[in-house]
């Protein structure tokens, strides 16, 4: 009897994490788009030669399967977010697709977070469904969640196992609104001096341009900057903007916040000149609005 | 162009920014509380210049910070290394361990609240614009 007891504190002793040799081992994907941060935890079964796992009695079509190992893989947000467009709410899920052979698979965000794969959940009205495409795709080994695109207001995350590939596109709160109104921007369309001091003190001089495009304030140096070029100012308080940088397909991609601001400044209630300061409060440069 | 030299400096600092956002997801979360101002606090504790010899640059701004602790001390530090209660607000970088010596979002931080208040904004318009700024 003492040596069953002994035998039973033996197994009910935690393993040192080292000792913990599986077949399928945990793995987490995290990623943070503007503030919110996206997590996905899960066990990774490996193919180990198999060559074909759906449509197998490893994942049998028309199962809910989590794309995972051992306990449900979860999904967590920090913040309300998009899947392929349908809101889901801020917390964490385990994540559970229905795959089918010739039509759409559906994700379905369970909010029991800890369940056991051999416990698939029922259909329920608390769960987000989602019909999501399952593409072929090259060989994956070992069952990956990744983050392969990413923008400034979402991204794509997926799943790859055997031959199938899932994307789901993210979209996030953003932040910032990176529009204004055609009234709000009519304060600061102009051509301004803009003057600046290079490293020996000396003072330059450009053109400066303030524009409204496509609902957005635009501002643009006369020669171009070479890395900024034409950039979105974006509001970030009353009077001050942060310069947001477009790519070569004209997408916002990055915002330099608070890496450089500029504060405008008014007399007799309209903007005659701004400034452009760096993180660290400096001042890069002074426009003063042309007559 | 000169200008380039300048982005140059920029993208230096928005490694530290960057780094700052992995130190901490407060920084990339919305603006928290701010501190209220502690009764009678003073700036006696902000580091002085003998304490700043390998940082001389740095001699005026925790001078300018020692010298308006009611207002510096309401600001809520948006760097991402600081805990309360250690540190209770942005004053608390520029005294004792004075990490506000090696940060530049410390400093950015309080060259702006030191120049607002100079223009004679008020604590709520101060930290309105250290909010758009840096949180």
């Amino acid at each position: 009897m003492k040596s069953r007891i002994v035998s039973l504190a033996l197994l009910a002793m935690p393993l040192p994490l080292a000792a913990q040799v599986r077949a399928s081992e945990l793995g987490t994907v995290s990623q943070v788009i503007d503030g919110t941060t996206i997590t996905v935890e899960y066990s990774r079964p490996r193919a180990r030669g198999r060559t074909q796992l759906f449509g197998t009695k490893f994942v049998r079509w028309g199962e809910t399967w989590t794309p995972g190992a051992n306990y449900a893989t979860t999904f967590e947000v920090s913040k309300p977010v998009k899947l392929e467009g349908r809101p889901v709410a801020k917390g964490k899920y385990s994540v559970w697709m229905v795959v089918r052979q010739d039509s759409n698979w559906t994700l379905v965000l369970e909010p029991k977070s800890h369940l056991y794969h051999m416990e698939p959940p029922d259909s329920s009205t608390s769960q987000v469904r989602i019909p999501v495409r399952a593409r072929a795709a090259p060989f994956t080994d070992v069952l990956t969640w990744s983050m392969p695109e990413i923008r400034m207001d979402g991204g794509t995350l997926a799943m790859d196992w055997e031959r199938i590939h899932v994307p789901i596109s993210i979209a996030v709160e953003p932040s910032l609104i990176t529009t204004l109104s055609a009234s709000d921007a009519e304060a600061y369309i102009g051509k301004y001096v803009f003057s600046e001091k290079d490293s020996t003190g000396k003072e330059k001089v450009s053109a400066f341009t303030i524009t409204h495009e496509n609902n957005t304030l635009k501002g643009r140096w006369t020669p171009d900057d070479p890395y900024m070029k034409k950039f979105a100012l974006i509001r970030i308080g009353p009077d001050t903007f942060a310069p947001g940088v477009y790519d070569e397909d004209g997408t916002l991609y990055e915002i330099l916040k608070p890496d450089l601001v500029v504060e405008f400044k008014r007399e007799n209630g309209k903007v005659s000149s701004f400034t452009i300061r760096d993180m660290a409060d400096e001042l890069w440069g002074t426009g003063t609005r042309k007559p | 162009m000169e200008r380039t030299l300048n982005r140059r400096g920029f993208l230096g600092t928005m490694s530290a920014t960057a780094l700052a956002a992995v130190l901490s997801p407060r920084l990339a979360n919305a603006a928290p509380a701010h501190p209220t101002p502690r009764p009678g606090i003073t700036g006696a504790y902000v580091l002085k210049d003998k304490d700043l010899a390998k940082t001389p640059k740095l001699i005026p701004l925790f001078d300018s910070v020692r010298k308006i602790p009611e207002i510096v001390d309401g600001i809520h530090c948006n760097c991402g290394c600081t805990r309360p209660p250690e540190f209770y607000s942005l004053l608390s970088c520029f005294e004792s361990k004075g990490m506000a010596r090696d940060c530049v979002i410390c400093q950015g931080q309080a060259r702006l609240v030191v120049r607002l208040h100079q223009e004679g904004k008020t604590l709520d318009q101060i930290r309105a614009a250290v909010d758009a700024k840096f949180a």
